[in-house]
């Protein structure tokens, strides 16, 4: 097994979740089998072989650049929790 | 013919030279919804208020005189991953349970021009991440020809109510084959357009190099119709192709024979060494006899590397790009909050752990593992280039064939519930689907016939890019022979032919 339970923690904490134990086993076993998946590839010589993009994706089509009015601003916005008249709250983000 | 039965043509014929009201339709069409929905499930929201509201306003264009559209008074369901304006769009998650977006996709901006009335949101596996529609948030749904199965997935629901006769007409999004499986599960046409022919707008993403919306219908010529509407470039999605493939032409004549002479057709020399249920087998001999028949050349092409490692290229890319979409859904944006916790790295973690399931929770963590700095080039950048090598090998292989016939799944629906303990042997089913949204192609996925136990019997039609229309093409030749999809609860269904083996 190539990765472990505190490898696949650690990996979880970076995508922000935090897993029980009952999951986090499964998640080692689910990752250590993807990973054996895409071991795969090493039987491929990829040497010169341009990463994957759709050709027509070769020219980036831009948009026009316009000024656009958004006349719903207040319905987007109310959408969001805690939201202030013009001021969105959000926790500390500062050790105290 | 009762109203439910009708395709889309025919119901938007119907409101616009007055045979009936669309308000009249949506309440035909909603009595048959509240008739099986108890059973089916395949909507999360359904839209009785809007949608008459909505039909309405189409019936006071027609008393005064107005074009309402081509699809006047034509009701739809949206996959629940597609953006409606007021209307609660979940993605079939948790996480975003009761999110109400302030806008709305493009392809229902289109759709609604058109005169389309909205008629639900549609049930899905939880981020379109599945098979079954069994990950969803607000549980499964069943299959309207065996309510003990699975509809297929992630767009399920979608295919479910078309099958179920609620509406002519739906819209899922296909990643890696969720159109074209559950519409074979279901027995109606499914189509995954080619990358960049619908606008992606307001589709909450999944894998946004794969993602693809497209239309479930009845018939050819329906599916036809549709995509005459929404295929169109959108300078909101940038990978919106300018240019337009006209679906308005004739689709061929219908004087009832089958031509498909000058049409090469191949089949999969790798794919015909794999085991598929009896019923599958003998629809691909049926139809490439039929095929022959009508003049059709059937060659054989080899696809070795898309078979070796379509598979672990696609979930390779998969994962990595849906663990950077799904960043966004932390509380601070929209979705799922966490009131009570300390901080804003204890609130992420609250809102994604209690908000997403665990087929997302995993697909997430290997797309982390597998773009991590250390991992990346090994993995996530030697799939790039493993992708390449998958497309060349189709655009190579398309220089000699019009299309490739195949499989869509090489199993018929499983038990709602079953689960396979093997998860990457499960991913491995999903061969025939998920290389098409690698290389950008379009895939038409149509009924054959049904099994003696009544389930249906599908395959799939592959062509080049831009080549959807010729997919159509040879869909309604092959039409006038299999006849059209019929609604599970209508009777006259399931009188054409059945395969050996059928369970």
């Amino acid at each position: 097994m190539r990765l472990g339970s505190e490898d696949v923690r650690a990996i979880a904490a970076e995508a922000r979740l935090s897993l029980t134990d009952t999951e986090l086993a499964g998640a080692v076993r689910y990752i250590n089998n993807f990973l054996e998946m895409v071991d795969r590839f090493k039987e491929l010589d990829l040497t010169g072989v341009e990463p994957f993009c759709f050709a027509e994706s070769n020219v980036c089509p831009l948009r026009e650049d316009a000024p656009e009015v958004f006349p719903r601003a207040r319905e987007i916005l109310a959408d969001r929790a805690d939201y202030l008249t013009s001021l969105f709250k959000v926790p500390r983000i500062m050790e105290e | 013919m009762s109203i439910c039965e009708m395709n889309v043509r025919q119901v938007a014929a119907g409101v616009r030279e007055k045979k009936f009201s669309a308000e009249e339709v949506f309440d035909k069409c909603l009595e048959r919804a509240l008739l099986h929905e108890n059973k089916v499930t395949a909507l999360i929201t359904m839209t009785a208020d809007t949608g008459r509201e909505q039909a309405a306003r189409v019936d006071e264009r027609v008393a005064k005189g107005e074009d309402p559209g081509p699809l006047a008074g034509v009701p739809v369901i949206l996959k629940d991953n597609m953006c409606t304006h007021g209307i609660r769009t979940t993605a079939g998650s948790r996480i975003l349970g009761r999110w109400i977006p302030p806008y709305s996709a493009t392809v229902w901006k289109l759709l609604s021009s058109a005169g389309a009335v909205l008629f639900g949101k549609a049930n899905m596996d939880e981020f379109a991440m599945g098979n079954t529609t069994g990950s969803s948030a607000f549980g499964p749904t069943s299959n309207p020809w065996d309510l003990s199965r699975v509809p297929g997935g992630s767009s399920g629901g979608s295919a479910a109510g078309v099958a179920a006769g609620y509406t002519p007409c739906a819209l899922g999004s296909d990643t890696g084959g969720s159109i074209r499986q559950p519409a074979s599960y279901c027995g109606v046409y499914g189509l995954k357009p080619t990358y960049g022919l619908v606008s992606r707008y307001g589709l909450i993403a999944y894998g946004s190099s794969l993602d693809q919306i497209g239309p479930f219908t009845r018939s050819i010529e329906d599916m036809a119709l549709i995509m005459q509407i929404i295929a169109r470039h959108d300078p909101k999605d940038s990978t919106s192709v300018a240019e337009n493939v006209d679906f308005s032409l004739p689709l061929g004549d219908k004087d009832g024979s089958i031509g498909l002479k000058g049409k090469r057709i191949a089949l999969v020399k790798e794919f015909q060494g794999f085991t598929l249920d009896p019923p599958i087998a003998d629809a691909m001999k049926r139809m490439v006899l039929l095929m022959e028949e009508a003049g059709a050349e059937i060659t054989e092409i080899g696809l070795p590397v898309v078979s070796r490692y379509a598979v672990a290229c696609y979930y390779a890319i998969a994962a990595s790009e849906a663990h950077t979409n799904l960043a966004r859904f932390d509380g601070v944006r929209c979705g799922l909050e966490a009131a009570s916790a300390s901080g804003l790295k204890e609130m992420f973690e609250e809102v994604r752990s209690k908000g997403f399931g665990p087929e997302v929770k995993s697909r997430i963590i290997a797309g982390t593992c597998l773009t991590e700095p250390v991992r990346s080039e090994e993995y996530y950048v030697a799939a790039t280039r493993v992708r390449t090598l998958i497309a060349a090998e189709f655009q190579k292989a398309f220089e000699g064939v019009d299309a490739i016939l195949q499989p869509v799944t090489p199993s018929l629906p499983g038990k709602i519930g079953e689960v396979d303990e093997d998860v990457m042997k499960g991913y491995e089913s999903d061969l025939y689907t998920l290389p098409v949204n690698m290389a950008g192609l379009p895939g038409l996925s149509f009924r054959v016939g049904y099994t003696s136990a009544r389930l249906p019997v599908g395959l799939q039609l592959v062509g080049p890019r831009w080549s959807d229309k010729n997919l159509l093409d040879i869909g309604f030749e092959l039409e006038k022979v299999l006849g059209v999809p019929q609604s599970a609860f209508d009777t006259a269904a399931c009188n054409t032919t059945s395969f050996k083996g059928g369970n």
